[in-house]
């Protein structure tokens, strides 16, 4: 309740008489000329009403009891409770709650992300083996796979490592190649050209590098495959390994890989799928387009009278035929990244934990990071989505209390017009 | 020698006092404005609506009102007597608006026990003024039951009115001069 300074003094003459006022009231003498003024005062003072003492007498006692009988039912009860709350305290009161709805939106939202995330397709089938795992010589140690691996028909051994599966690739990678679709919408090719690549990390003694190296050249050779390159590191304990790239058998290559990862013990595995099939119809298409012409131009050829008509349809005939040859090493080019998978193998020494072996999995400053990124974003998200609602709503409601106040205020003092 | 003399040895317990007990600061301070003010505010809210059950009920609402708003007080806005006396106004105010503009409450009867203690001059003065007070506006006769029925400062009454001291005396000024003149052309 700030008062209004009044920069203008009152009139001397009235500035007299309300101390004339005062002083007459205290019980003071006044000025001769202003007696009459006292006097009024004075029986003013005399005609001053005075509470029926049985009122004085419940106002005590309401008063004693805090108030309390005289308001009835809850709401209102709850609704005087609140308010009696301090302004600034309602404010800290609001802002707490707001606060508390920010984290739990927040924390909802950054769930339901990662969830999200999790199950987006990636067309990734990411294995990591438990560092401490070891594999005897000659058992099997394919991670758990799911229920419905047909494909790999090998028994599935116990891991405690993390697999993430997801994806049309990914699926058809599991339960084998996707059903020919039937149907008036049904494609002419019911074979699709997947593409797939694996990565195999593999442990083990430094003098098992050797023995290891044989069994997977015995194991590619095994399901036909190639060696693109190899290398082969001795040493001690760290030192040691070898590296392998090899191309298998797309159809092959789920056993390939079980008896791969039979060989040391399997730090991690990652195995991934492209559908390239909408590269290879239209080469496929061009090509046997650019062999028809090839022949059109060999039957234009035959019917060639002059010489500068047969060198012209040669001259076609030569661009053709190159451009068959190319078509066809590109979809050689795709047949052979569809019918060859490429693996990676590599066999490391030492202690498993100084491995990159379960890098993509493991928690790290960066991935924290990452994560308070993100977190601080979907705050901000959330406070801005909110303050867009609510900054709307609080305004309407300024507003509205504003009005409302003003029109009390003038309400208030009409009523003394009269 | 003990370095610290005045220290308590082999004390094991300390009690505690029920502080649940005591009353808040807030508590004990509005009981005290209560005290203070009661018969004050009902001079008041009487003195503006001139109905003496309307009063008691405008009196007893204000004092509800600030019991529950009493944490809400603030020492730097104003005395709490001048703040008890803005929610009494406002709660007269309200009760004046919610009978109507035009709807004049009945004049308070004078106190039968005052006038028989007084003499005939006297007693016919006191009518006089109750009259002049009842045909006086209600902006004057709240300036009037403020200064003289409810004993407010120039200070308290431009704080519970919300303007300037000067702007509270003058205003004081101007409903005294009313009064005078509405007496003075009384037959």
């Amino acid at each position: 309740m700030k008062l209004r300074r009044d920069a203008a003094a009152l009139d001397p003459e009235i500035e007299r008489e309300l101390e004339a006022l005062e002083a007459a009231l205290a019980g003071k003498p006044v000025d001769p000329d202003l007696s009459d003024l006292a006097e009024l005062a004075s029986d003013l003072r005399g005609i001053r009403p005075s509470p029926r003492p049985q009122f004085a007498a419940e106002l005590d006692s309401a008063a004693a009891a805090g108030f309390g009988g005289r308001r009835s039912g809850r709401l209102s009860g709850f609704a005087g409770r609140l308010g009696a709350i301090p302004p600034r305290r309602a404010l800290l009161g609001a802002g707490a709650a707001a606060f508390a709805a920010i984290v739990i939106a927040t924390t909802v939202v950054s769930i339901g992300g990662s969830r999200t995330e999790r199950q987006a397709p990636s067309g990734t089938n990411t294995v990591a083996a438990a560092p401490s795992e070891t594999v005897a010589p000659g058992t099997s140690n394919a991670p758990r796979r799911a229920p419905f691996d047909a494909q790999s028909g090998s028994s599935a051994s116990a891991s405690t490592g993390q697999a993430t599966n997801s994806g049309a690739a990914a699926f058809e990678d599991r339960i084998g190649p996707r059903p020919a679709p039937s149907g008036p919408f049904a494609s002419k090719h019911s074979r699709r050209a997947v593409e797939r690549s694996a990565q195999l990390v593999l442990g083990t003694d430094p003098e098992g590098v050797r023995p290891a190296s044989d069994r997977v050249f015995a194991t590619v050779g095994r399901y036909q495959g190639i060696v693109l390159s190899s290398s082969i590191r001795d040493g001690g304990s760290g030192e040691a390994g070898a590296d392998f790239s090899l191309l298998i058998p797309s159809d092959r290559l789920s056993p390939a890989l079980t008896d791969l990862s039979a060989i040391g013990e399997v730090r991690s595995r990652q195995e991934s799928a492209e559908d390239i099939t909408a590269p290879t119809v239209p080469v496929g298409e061009r090509l046997r387009d650019a062999r028809a012409e090839v022949e059109g131009l060999l039957k234009q050829l035959a019917n060639a009278d002059t010489d500068s008509e047969r060198a012209a349809v040669e001259a076609q005939l030569r661009f053709q035929r190159q451009r068959v040859a190319t078509l066809r090493a590109s979809r050689n080019g795709l047949r052979r990244r569809a019918h060859f998978s490429r693996v990676s193998v590599q066999l490391l020494t030492g202690d498993a934990s100084s491995f990159p072996a379960s890098g993509d999995d493991r928690w790290t400053i960066d991935d924290a990071l990452g994560d308070a990124g993100r977190i601080l974003a979907v705050a901000a998200g959330v406070i801005l989505v909110g303050l867009a609602v609510l900054a709307p709503i609080a305004l309407i409601a300024l507003l509205v209390w504003l009005g409302r106040r003003a029109w009390v205020r003038t309400g208030r003092e009409r009523a003394l017009e009269s | 020698m003990d370095p610290h003399p005045g220290r308590s040895r082999g004390v094991s317990q300390t009690l505690v006092a029920p502080a649940k007990e005591m009353p808040a600061d807030a508590d004990l301070a509005f009981e005290r404005l209560y005290r203070s003010s009661r018969d004050d505010v009902y001079a008041y809210v009487a003195g503006l609506l001139r109905d003496r059950s309307t009063a008691e009920d405008v009196t007893a609402a204000a004092f509800e009102r600030a019991y529950r708003k009493r944490s809400r007080f603030d020492p730097d806005r104003g005395s709490p007597r001048a703040w008890v006396f803005g929610i009494a106004r406002n709660a007269a105010l309200d009760e004046l608006r919610k009978r109507g503009r035009h709807f004049e409450l009945a004049a308070e009867p004078p106190d039968s026990r005052a006038v028989v203690a007084q003499e005939a001059e006297e007693r016919e003065r006191s009518l006089a003024l109750r009259d002049a007070l009842d045909r006086l506006a209600r902006r004057d006769r709240e300036m009037i039951s403020m200064k003289f029925f409810a004993g407010l400062s120039n200070a308290e009454i431009a704080a519970a009115l919300r303007i300037s001291e000067t702007n509270a005396g003058t205003r004081l000024h101007r409903a005294v001069a009313k009064l005078r003149e509405v007496l003075d052309e009384a037959p």
